[in-house]
């Protein structure tokens, strides 16, 4: 927060438009690869997008004279991050063990999609987990 | 929080985004503390009240918190 360089000036409109605007540009080129049967095309599109994009939101703060992020950002997203991981874990505990008791008496079956959402989100678990450890040791 | 952060702004002839600037944050979140939907760090608050030269419990309310 707050750290400063010399650079050009940038707004927090900008910054956000321009962030915004160039990651929304590689997900059209991701989805018009897709309709237009250029798959390669479109996800280099889609992959400069997500980089350029990713690159200048956590460049830019420390790269820009303006305060582009501040102390409610961070905020913010630990909320959104806490409410995040909050549905997750209620959805998880609430559904995943009862699915796989159904699935072994032979109720319903995993099909593979689901399988995937749940390896998806244990995933999303174990990163959580390990991110909570990072900060909690840098804290 | 209740502040009386808007009333020492007015006095002080600045607008958010001068504030903001003076303080090191974004515009957005002076707004959202004058309007009391976002509490300061005890960092920020310390720096809007030495901006004001006053003590934080002249700038902010705690009362709220002890109810």
């Amino acid at each position: 927060m707050g750290s400063k360089r010399s650079g050009p000036a940038l707004t927090r409109r900008t910054y956000r438009r321009l962030v915004y605007g160039i990651i929304a540009v590689g997900v059209i080129g991701l989805l018009a690869g897709i309709v237009l049967d250029e798959r390669l095309l479109g996800t280099v599109v889609y992959l400069c997008g997500a980089w350029l994009g990713a690159g200048i939101a956590f460049l830019a703060p420390w790269w820009s004279d303006t305060t582009l992020q501040d102390e409610r950002d961070y905020d913010l997203h630990n909320r959104a991050s806490g409410l995040t991981m909050g549905i997750a874990t209620i959805l998880g505990i609430s559904i995943i063990p009862a699915l796989y008791v159904l699935d072994a008496g032979g109720y319903v079956e995993i099909s593979g999609a689901i399988g995937g959402a749940i390896a998806v989100l244990s995933a999303l678990f174990l990163l959580y987990g390990v991110c909570f450890a990072i900060v909690q040791r840098s804290a | 929080m209740q502040n009386d952060l808007p009333k020492r702004r007015r006095a002080a002839e600045l607008s958010q985004g001068d504030l903001a600037e003076a303080v090191g944050v974004t515009r957005q979140t002076i707004n959202a503390i004058e309007r009391e939907r976002y509490d300061p760090s005890l960092e920020l608050a310390f720096k809007l009240t030495a901006y004001f030269d006053c003590a934080i419990e002249d700038m902010f309310d705690p009362e709220e918190l002890s109810e």
